[in-house]
């Protein structure tokens, strides 16, 4: 529970948060261990949590451009890899929308603290400024990864 | 402070990756990305640091095989 407390204090979505909100976000997620190789959220499908990469390292791969009329699924290219600290399905946080791309375990083991959207909306409508403050947070994360992938391209 | 650092590889070898770290890179560095090693041939602040977080971009030349011995 401390560990896991801790990594949150210090993780960027969570950054600003009193200590009794962190205590909360905490009870209502849990962790989930994955292997090297392991998808943990495919592309296209429904989403209802947030992850935030406790250990090890994930990659995010996207739909390379599908030919229209030919059959198969489109090949997945690796776009970006995330490590330690970083944080995924945020977008379908927001929007929610489907899953915009896979994301797959590339260490062994890869360590993942989950948090349910329900929840995580739950808590941020019962205390707007905590959910200000989160969603800012969200906010400037999406907005390195645009700038990211801007510089990628 | 957290070094949230964006690198990027030129030529594409490597996807490239977003990593949390503790110390700022540093021009001329080397570091391993994926088993393979690659020179720090650029940082730049990619946003204005916020809080405890500094948000920086770092692009990455492959190491010439004869500079990995």
């Amino acid at each position: 529970m401390e560990k896991i407390t801790d990594f949150l204090r210090h993780s960027e979505v969570f950054a600003g948060l009193p200590e009794a909100k962190i205590e909360q976000i905490v009870s209502i997620g849990h962790t989930a261990t994955f292997s090297a190789g392991e998808t943990i959220i495919s592309a296209g499908e429904p989403s209802d949590d947030l992850y935030l990469v406790q250990q090890g390292m994930v990659e995010v791969l996207v739909a390379s451009g599908g030919i229209v009329d030919t059959p198969g699924l489109p090949e997945m290219q690796p776009v970006v890899q995330l490590g330690q600290g970083q944080v995924f399905g945020e977008m379908a946080l927001v929007d929610q929308g489907a899953r915009s791309a896979t994301i797959r375990a590339i260490t062994e083991p890869t360590v993942l603290f989950v948090v349910p959207r329900a929840a995580f909306w739950a808590l941020c409508e019962a205390d707007h400024h905590i959910g200000f403050i989160v969603m800012r947070n969200i906010a400037c994360d999406l907005s390195f990864k645009l700038r990211h992938r801007n510089l990628s391209l | 402070m957290v070094y949230k650092v964006s690198y990027v590889v030129i030529g594409r070898s490597h996807p490239g990756a977003i990593l949390n770290q503790e110390a700022p890179p540093r021009l001329g560095e080397v570091m391993e990305l994926g088993g393979r090693k690659y020179r720090i041939v650029e940082v730049t602040d990619l946003m204005p640091p916020r809080g405890d977080f500094a948000y920086l971009h770092v692009a990455l030349r492959p190491l010439a095989e004869a500079e990995e011995i």
